[in-house]
């Protein structure tokens, strides 16, 4: 569907055909089409010289927005493994751009792109050991190009974003960033400037404790040369008061926070392997309607284990609630404990509502298609996947009610 | 032309260790100074991506990798129907 709005300043008797090419590609949003008509072709006034007619095409109304979502946590907390499940929600395997630089962050689906806001770092590596402040630091970030280009972006406009490479912590040459349906900006501070804050359609932000914070960075370092204990915990708590000042708080604004804590299944487990895991969902957020188990409002705690579902020890508990978050009246779900067989998370899937699937199992299927990314057996990969489902829902709705508003859409 | 190689996981290993070695003789001298912290921030994000480069890696089948370049040969070919 492409819907044209056009404008005529005094009105002539010379005709003007326009064709519109209604294709749906990505990147080709918006296109203003100036037809300036000579004024020698003689009008009866002639009084007229030129006359402009501004004609605004935009095809399929929805498409000239980009939904813009946030991503917040801390380095090395599962971002990208939860982006890999969000995009694939989507359809379509995220990869980076074709031919470009080998260690941009980005990353690039048909639907979706998502940049790393570690391309906004206003000092590289050398630079900020120079001025002492960390990557947290909001020093080091750039926030005026950080809105700038998100604001293009959501607009329509392609942006030159540049790259900084993780592997020599240097600022390498900018790459073409063409807006697509669905941009997710993440990293360390997308809900931190409150201009890119109002950009954002929808806002997450990953909530790891720190005692899982601690045994996950063990998982992932202690194999590495040079990496022991010690070094793995200095790094850690240096980097904490900066996280506490400046990361930390914006989960107060996130319409979705998931927790990851120790279980309280076993008495004093500091294993990190089994996750009590919350998703904290915002009451009255437009487009959003939190999950809920059993009945909505009600305070709910629930052990699934027993004929229907196997379990070994310590078990599964679910708990449904509501609560209040930084002030906001907000839903929460929670899972702690682990899935044996990940088939027979049908049976829980089946007990909880408005998950905004397409059909039923939608989610089992998701979790079982992922089964070897990091935690699919727990919480985690559970409450990633039905963000995932939740956000496409959220996308839906508001392109079609983009679609029903067609002239607001056009001069928005 | 020669395509661009993204980095080497061995590559990025050698870099952590250094950056540790290097953060660790910062902090000697001043253990809460801005530059000891910046240090250990760039151990993080040298660990980070060496974890990244490490589960691409792991990740990548050596037939689909060879099938990338290799479409008509007899272990590639796929036909739809």
């Amino acid at each position: 569907m492409a819907i044209c709005t056009v404008y005529t300043t005094p009105s002539l008797n010379s005709t003007c055909s326009i064709s519109t090419t209604s294709k749906t590609q990505l990147g080709f949003h918006q296109k203003q089409v100036v037809f300036y008509s000579s004024g020698k072709k003689t009008s009866k006034r002639g009084s007229n010289t030129t006359s402009p007619y501004v004609i605004t095409c935009s095809t399929t109304v929805g498409d000239s927005k980009t939904v813009v979502i946030g991503l917040a946590a801390d380095s090395g907390c599962g971002k990208s493994t939860f982006m890999r499940r969000l995009t694939s929600v989507f359809g379509g395997a995220a990869e980076p751009p074709k031919g470009g630089n080998p260690d941009s962050n980005t990353l690039i689906s048909d639907t979706t792109t998502v940049i790393c806001l570690d391309d906004y770092h206003s000092l590289d590596r050398t630079g900020r050991k120079q001025k002492g402040v960390t990557a947290l630091d909001p020093r080091a970030n750039d926030f005026d190009l950080m809105y700038e280009q998100v604001k293009a972006i959501k607009d329509g406009i392609p942006v030159e974003k540049p790259i900084y490479n993780h592997v020599t912590g240097l600022l390498d040459p900018p790459e073409l960033i063409k807006p697509p349906k669905i941009l997710v900006i993440e990293g360390l501070h997308p809900m931190f400037d409150s201009r890119v804050r109002d950009l954002l359609d929808f806002s997450i932000y990953l909530d790891i404790s720190n005692e899982v914070k601690f045994a996950w960075k063990i998982q992932r370092d202690m194999a590495e040369r040079g990496h022991s204990l010690e070094s793995i915990k200095a790094s850690i708590e240096a980097r904490k008061p900066d996280f506490d000042a400046y990361i930390d708080p914006q989960k107060q604004y996130a319409d979705a926070v998931i927790e990851v804590l120790p279980t309280q299944l076993i008495p004093d487990d500091n294993e990190g392997k089994i996750l009590r895991v919350r998703l904290i969902m915002k009451e009255g957020v437009e487009f959003f309607n939190p999950v809920y188990l059993f009945d909505e409002g009600s305070t709910v705690s629930w052990i699934p284990c027993g004929r229907k579902l196997t379990c070994s020890y310590p078990g599964i508990k679910f708990y449904y609630g509501p609560d209040t978050y930084f002030g906001h009246e907000v839903s929460v779900l929670e899972m702690d404990g682990q899935f044996d067989r990940l088939d027979e998370l049908i049976y829980v899937e089946s007990h909880l509502s408005n998950i905004s699937t397409k059909f039923y199992g939608e989610v089992t299927q998701q979790m079982l298609k992922h089964a070897d990314f990091p935690g699919s057996s727990n919480g985690t990969g559970l409450f990633q996947t039905i963000v995932g489902l939740k956000i496409r829902d959220l996308y839906e709705q508001l392109i079609s009610t983009k679609a029903k508003t067609p002239v607001e859409a056009t001069k928005a | 032309q020669v395509r661009p190689v993204s980095a080497a996981p061995e590559k990025i290993t050698e870099k952590v260790a250094e950056s540790i070695k290097e953060a660790q003789e910062t902090c000697a001298d001043d253990p809460a100074s801005g530059e000891c912290v910046a240090a250990w921030d760039g151990v993080e994000e040298l660990s980070a991506a060496a974890s990244h480069a490490r589960d691409k890696k792991k990740g990548s089948d050596p037939l689909e990798e060879f099938c990338k370049d290799n479409m008509e040969t007899d272990e590639c070919r796929t036909y739809e129907d």
